[in-house]
């Protein structure tokens, strides 16, 4: 098993009613795979939201295998200015 | 030079330089919170941002708009926290040689910006409650 933690910000934290959550995943579980489980855990109410994903606090671009430890942030479209 | 920043008290605006003797442009914008959302009024915006990230990303963007544009300096103050009606959430100070390449820059800046920092809007309501902000402008 891995540990990973989730940082949640607005869309995310509103729908989860939470700024973080610290789960216990199968190795091998990837980053679209923890995706479906946030929007299960979200009940539909991000269904219509995009969701960028960051680990360790850099966008990635591609699926991929999270690591024991990584921060995982789930970024809904971004509002600065 | 570079300089990014976010902070969480009011801004205080870059200071006017008399000595930069190459520049012939300095453009400033300030970034004001308005007083509705959605046609709703509101009373205040809370700015979060996703802490050491969104000031990392920032000052990439600074980076590549100083590497795609000829300008000689680019300062950046983003107010997070509470920030009432009127108040300035974001100021940007870009110096350069001509004015042409100083509005190019500014607005790519802030195009930029408001694509990648990680930084996200909740509207206090008249009635004080709190929910994450529809607006992607």
């Amino acid at each position: 098993m891995i540990k990973v933690t989730i940082k949640c910000f607005s869309q995310v934290k509103y729908a989860l009613n939470q700024n973080e959550l610290v789960l216990e995943l199968k190795k091998g579980f990837r980053s679209s795979d923890l995706e479906k489980t946030i929007r299960i855990k979200a009940k539909g109410q991000l269904d219509n939201i995009s969701l960028r994903i960051a680990i360790n606090q850099q966008y990635i671009t591609k699926n991929t295998e999270l690591k024991d430890g990584d921060e995982v942030a789930f970024i809904p479209p971004v509002q600065g200015g | 030079m570079i300089k990014v920043e976010i902070i969480n008290k009011p801004i205080t605006p870059f200071i006017s330089d008399d000595s930069r003797k190459q520049i012939g442009a300095e453009l400033v914008f300030n970034g004001r919170v308005r007083n509705t959302e959605h046609g709703k009024k509101i009373i205040a915006l809370e700015y979060e941002q996703y802490e050491g990230m969104a000031e990392v990303e920032l000052k990439n963007i600074a980076v590549k708009t100083c590497d795609k544009f000829p300008i000689r300096d680019l300062l950046c103050r983003h107010r997070i926290g509470i920030i009432n009606v009127g108040e300035i959430s974001l100021h940007v100070l870009i110096c350069a040689k001509h004015r042409k390449e100083a509005l190019e820059a500014m607005n790519w800046f802030i195009s930029e910006l408001k694509k990648l920092v990680p930084i996200w809007k909740w509207a206090i309501m008249t009635d004080n409650t709190r929910i994450p902000s529809e607006c992607e402008h």
